[in-house]
């Protein structure tokens, strides 16, 4: 309790010191007076400019020293008034930009650390599940067989529609063969090799994909993708449309969202592939083992929880690259959301909506991370007590 | 990583600690050297691109009675083919280096300088100062870095100095904050509590006995720093805020990504995209092999 | 197989590791048979082979630098060379060393309890946790309702050992291999646990391997003992005749190095000289000869097998009970050293 407190403090002090730092940085770099009223603000001949001026700086409290400004503006933002923008059209309120851009970007981000996690759990445990032994992929049980066929489909699929229908014919008979070595394995040693053989090029195939992953910088990512599944294969619309309906949007969003998670997801995946590797050495894995359970439930059941700390750790972490990615990933695909939003603001000056924006990412980022910290205590019950 | 982990330990207990720790783990491996290779070339290429016989990156290479209206593909003449006003895309990726290179080794080595020396102090003396400077870093933290890197290059000259020097300052606390780690794990060995009994200065058991250890961990940082600083100057490029004059591989890939550029000639975002990523790679691989070389656990993240 | 009770019946069981100094032998041509309802304890230093040589038969080491010869029938059906899956649980339970890494800590007792009742006997849910609750009441737990719901970190050592125990009994197995069950148990506690284990195995009338490093812990409660030294067996007798007329030096050195009732009070216990030997060089002859008081020159070139009258083996030329082997250690005691060149300090030996 008194730890939480204290974190608790921390994290006050924390903003503030954010939101002091932003908003003096914001006063002083730009000129608050020229941004709202324009070239006017310059024309102190003209008494009625010079009226204007007056009106503007008793309006927005241009005329009182920086610190009392400062606590004006926090009171009214905790109040959830975030000023007005500096905008040639009038001075629309912050709030109705944030409130229209910022659920757009919430759920590309969300849509991202949720296909992370997809990805990453599978994929770092069948990177890991070989260290567990080969029993129980027998190749007649469905549990063989149909993720089997799952992955051949997709990517005999992938193959054929990405290079030409010859390459995916030699996919499939590829496939067949596999099938047919796993069925043989148990009886002729060179199917078991081949098998063997098979297993450890993937291995080393899927560490190679995750670390190109994580060296794909986002921008460069969205544009491959981009090009090859929207351009190229058609698959994914090219455009976002704010008009349109709310499925045709969210398919719209899957490009934008897949390139902000595949790096994430390498990144969980090798994180996950490390720490289930220590956890299937444990004793307990060797006495669930002994006491029949079968080898999916091993992973899932007993080895997957005790191994998720790492990932959720850099979870809250990653959510804060996230917000950079968000930036390029919205900019590039034509997403308005909070990410074009400071951009468009920071090229215009508009500190008002640039402030709110950093006070709402460093905002999440904290109380995301707090979230994380409670986690923890939902996986170990150990660490509740 | 071998497949034999479940053995129950037998395999661990018959072989004796030298011959796995020893042999198997002490190598760097060929993939390190051959990232090294990599960056080793890219440097050079980079470095003597005025004096290799390179087409003028900045010429208009126009051919319209040969091949018609440009961008041109990969040829004989142009070996990875032109951009839309016929320059000539190795030559551009290859200049294109100089810019990307020197923004990130120049603001890996700004912010180890600073960060790097902070750190050490504020662990080595930790108290107030330490204190004062790790809340300071939080701070920093909690900024969103390409936000703050847009706004202060979008306020300033978008000169290679002012970029360099905004990354340079983002990496500050990233690198101060391990830095700090590093320094309060290595204050508490025998040898330096020993330099303390024996009455060393401060700044002389720092100098002498802090810096080299923290040095060693610290390189395997740079060289994933300079990785990350290289791909957020291609994303400042990216959105159009980086350096104004002169090409970087950010903005090659910024022209070549538009849809139209992208339908009629790839090869204009995907050279210096090629480039970019082996690049980043072979970076992020050397500094990850060195890491585990000199098993740095604790700086991991 | 001949013999209906016999239910485990391994020959010339061997299992060797492919490391990067060659093979290791880490068991080498095992052979013991136990009948149904009978306790066979295994005894051995640790790296004796004796842990390696159950979780090998059990199939429980999955390395494919792992090398398993010879046979090992288990009701009549051969176990070696296949996968051992279908037997975890439901026919063999296992119990292991350390209760306190040994069960989930992530995961309530009840849940790790119900997995095998759920998946060998088809329980449902309610079932289950009233078959659960029956087995934490037959191996001693207070309150079994409420620690269902408890996690293994809220239950002291011995506890999760008996917690364990359940979770083995579950599948209703007709073999129960318990590896070291109490070394690492509170002294006060090993004796509860041991006695536990005798008790549900008079009850329930399945077999029970009892690996153990300790021969006080075997000795009144098995039926047979076989003792390994190096992965190879050294001596295998019923155990009132292990204990009345030990054949081998090892099996003597061992007893030596227990505390025992009988001895006079403040009499020297004897530890064995010299380490475990190394299974990918191991040494020439007989395994235990470089620690042996009786080694003789023929023991460092001859590699004894297992013999003997009836069902007492052992595999030692010159047997501690024999004329042979006593003027052997004459021999060996007169001259300071035996052939091994081991050096014998004549106050030791009494």
């Amino acid at each position: 309790m008194r730890r939480s407190l204290q974190r608790l403090a921390m994290v006050v002090l924390l903003l503030l010191a954010v939101s002091m730092l932003t908003f003096v940085a914001m006063n002083v770099l730009g000129d608050p007076l020229f941004n709202i009223l324009g070239p006017i603000a310059g024309d102190t001949e003209n008494p009625e400019s010079i009226a204007k001026i007056e009106a503007a700086k008793a309006q927005y409290y241009l005329d009182k020293p920086l610190p009392e400004r400062y606590v004006r503006w926090l009171g009214d933002f905790v109040q959830g008034d975030m000023g007005v923008r500096f905008a040639s059209d009038g001075q629309p309120p912050v709030t109705g930009l944030i409130k229209e851009r910022l659920p757009r970007s919430l759920v590309l981000m969300g849509m991202a650390q949720a296909m992370a996690l997809l990805i990453a759990i599978p994929w770092g445990i069948s990177s890991a599940a070989g260290s567990l032994g080969g029993v129980d992929t027998g190749p007649r049980s469905w549990r063989f067989l149909v993720p089997f066929a799952l992955k051949a489909t997709a990517v005999t699929y992938f193959a054929q529609s990405l290079f030409g229908s010859v390459v995916g014919v030699v996919m499939l008979s590829w496939f067949i063969a596999l099938l047919l070595a796993h069925q043989f394995a148990e009886t002729v040693p060179a199917a078991r090799e081949l098998v063997d053989g098979v297993n450890k090029t993937m291995s080393g195939f899927s560490s190679a994909l995750s670390f190109g992953f994580i060296s794909m910088p986002n921008f460069a990512l969205a544009v491959s993708l981009y090009y090859v599944f929207a351009l190229k294969q058609g698959w994914f619309p090219l455009r976002y449309d704010a008009s349109d309906g709310f499925f045709t949007r969210m398919w719209q969003l899957f490009l934008p969202a897949l390139t902000l998670a595949l790096p994430g997801s390498a990144v969980y995946q090798r994180l996950l592939r490390t720490d289930l590797i220590t956890t299937l050495q444990e004793d307990f894995i060797l006495m669930a083992r002994a006491k029949g359970v079968s080898k999916r439930r091993v992973l899932f059941r007993h080895a997957l929880r005790p191994s998720m700390f790492s990932v959720i750790t850099v979870f809250g972490i990653n959510a804060g690259a996230l917000v950079g990615g968000a930036l390029v990933v919205e900019t590039f695909f034509g997403i308005p959301g909070i990410g074009t939003a400071v951009v468009e603001a920071i090229l215009r000056e508009d500190f008002p909506v640039v402030l709110a924006i950093v006070m709402i990412v460093a905002t999440g980022f904290v109380v995301l991370n707090f979230l994380v910290d409670l986690l923890y205590s939902v996986l170990d019950p150990r660490v509740r007590s | 990583m071998s497949q034999d982990v479940s053995t129950g330990g037998v395999i661990e207990a018959i072989e004796p600690e030298g011959a796995q720790a020893g042999i198997v783990k002490k190598t760097l491996g060929p993939g390190f050297w051959l990232a090294v290779g990599w960056i080793v070339l890219i440097v050079l290429l980079a470095v003597l691109a005025p004096v290799l016989p390179l087409k003028d990156p900045n010429a208009n290479f126009i051919d319209i009675q040969g091949k018609g209206r440009p961008p041109y593909g990969p040829s004989g003449d142009h070996w990875l083919g032109s951009d839309q006003d016929a320059r000539d895309m190795l030559s551009r990726t290859i200049y294109g280096a100089r810019v990307s290179l020197v923004v990130g080794f120049s603001a890996v080595a700004f912010g180890f300088t600073i960060g790097g020396t902070i750190g050490l102090v504020s662990g080595f003396v930790r108290g107030m100062f330490d204190k004062i400077t790790s809340f300071i870093m939080l701070v920093l933290l909690s900024f969103p870095a390409l936000i703050l890197a847009i706004l202060i290059t979008s306020l300033m000259e978008r000169s290679l100095l002012t970029i360099a020097l905004t990354l340079g300052i983002l990496s500050v606390a990233p690198v101060g904050r391990l830095a700090r780690s590093a320094s309060l794990v290595f204050s508490e060995r025998e040898f330096v509590l020993a330099a303390r009994t024996m009455g060393a200065k401060p700044s002389h058991i720092m100098l002498r006995e802090l810096l080299p250890n923290v040095l060693i961990p610290m390189s395997a940082l740079a060289l994933l720093g300079t990785a990350v600083a290289i791909v957020a100057e291609g994303g400042l490029a990216f959105l159009g805020l980086s350096v104004e004059k002169g090409s970087t591989w950010g903005k090659l890939i910024l022209t070549g990504a538009q849809t139209r550029q992208l339908e009629e000639a790839p090869w204009i975002a995907f050279v210096p995209i090629t480039a970019l990523f082996l690049t980043v790679m072979a970076l992020n691989f050397a500094g990850d092999r060195l890491r585990e070389y000199f098993d740095v656990r604790e700086l991991a993240l | 197989m001949n013999n209906p009770d016999v239910l485990l019946d391994v020959s010339d069981y061997s299992v060797g590791f492919r490391t990067e100094r060659g093979l290791a032998q880490v068991v080498d041509k095992v052979s013991f048979q136990i009948e149904r309802g009978k306790t066979l304890g295994i005894v051995g230093e640790s790296g004796s082979g004796k842990s390696v040589l159950n979780r090998s038969l059990m199939g429980l080491i999955s390395s494919n630098r792992q090398i398993e010869s010879g046979s090992a029938f288990f009701a009549g059906d051969q176990l070696v060379g296949r996968d051992r899956q279908d037997f975890w649980g439901k026919r063999i339970g296992m119990i292991f060393q350390d209760p306190m890494t040994s069960l989930n800590p992530v995961m309530r007792i009840g849940r790790q309890l119900f997995e095998p009742l759920k998946q060998h006997l088809s329980m449902n849910k309610e079932q289950a946790s009233q078959r659960a609750i029956e087995l934490l009441t037959q191996v001693g737990i207070p309150e079994p309702a409420r620690r269902l719901r408890q996690y293994p970190h809220e239950l002291s050592g011995g506890m999760r050992q008996r917690v364990m125990i359940a979770i083995a009994l579950a599948g209703e197995p007709e073999l129960l291999i318990a590896d070291e069950p109490t070394t690492a148990l509170d002294v006060t506690v090993q004796k509860y646990i041991l006695d536990l284990l005798k008790d549900l195995q008079t009850e329930i009338g399945m077999s029970v391997i009892l690996i153990t490093h300790d021969l006080g812990v075997a000795r009144g409660r098995t039926d047979e003992i076989m003792v390994m030294y190096g992965g190879r067996m050294m001596e295998l007798a019923p155990s009132e005749e292990l204990f009345s007329d030990m054949s081998h030096p090892y099996t003597e050195a061992l007893f030596s190095a227990i505390p025992r009732v009988d001895q006079p009070k403040h009499t020297r216990l004897t530890p064995i000289a010299g380490a475990p030997p190394d299974p990918v060089e191991p040494p020439s002859g007989c395994r235990f000869s470089p620690r042996c008081v009786y080694a003789q020159q023929d023991c460092t070139i001859n590699l004894p097998e297992a013999d003997g009258p009836g069902d007492h083996k052992f595999a030692c030329f010159y047997p501690v009970n024999t004329d042979d082997g006593r003027s052997a250690r004459a021999a060996n005691i007169e001259n300071g050293q035996t052939a091994t060149g081991l050096k014998i300090q004549t106050a030791g030996v009494s």
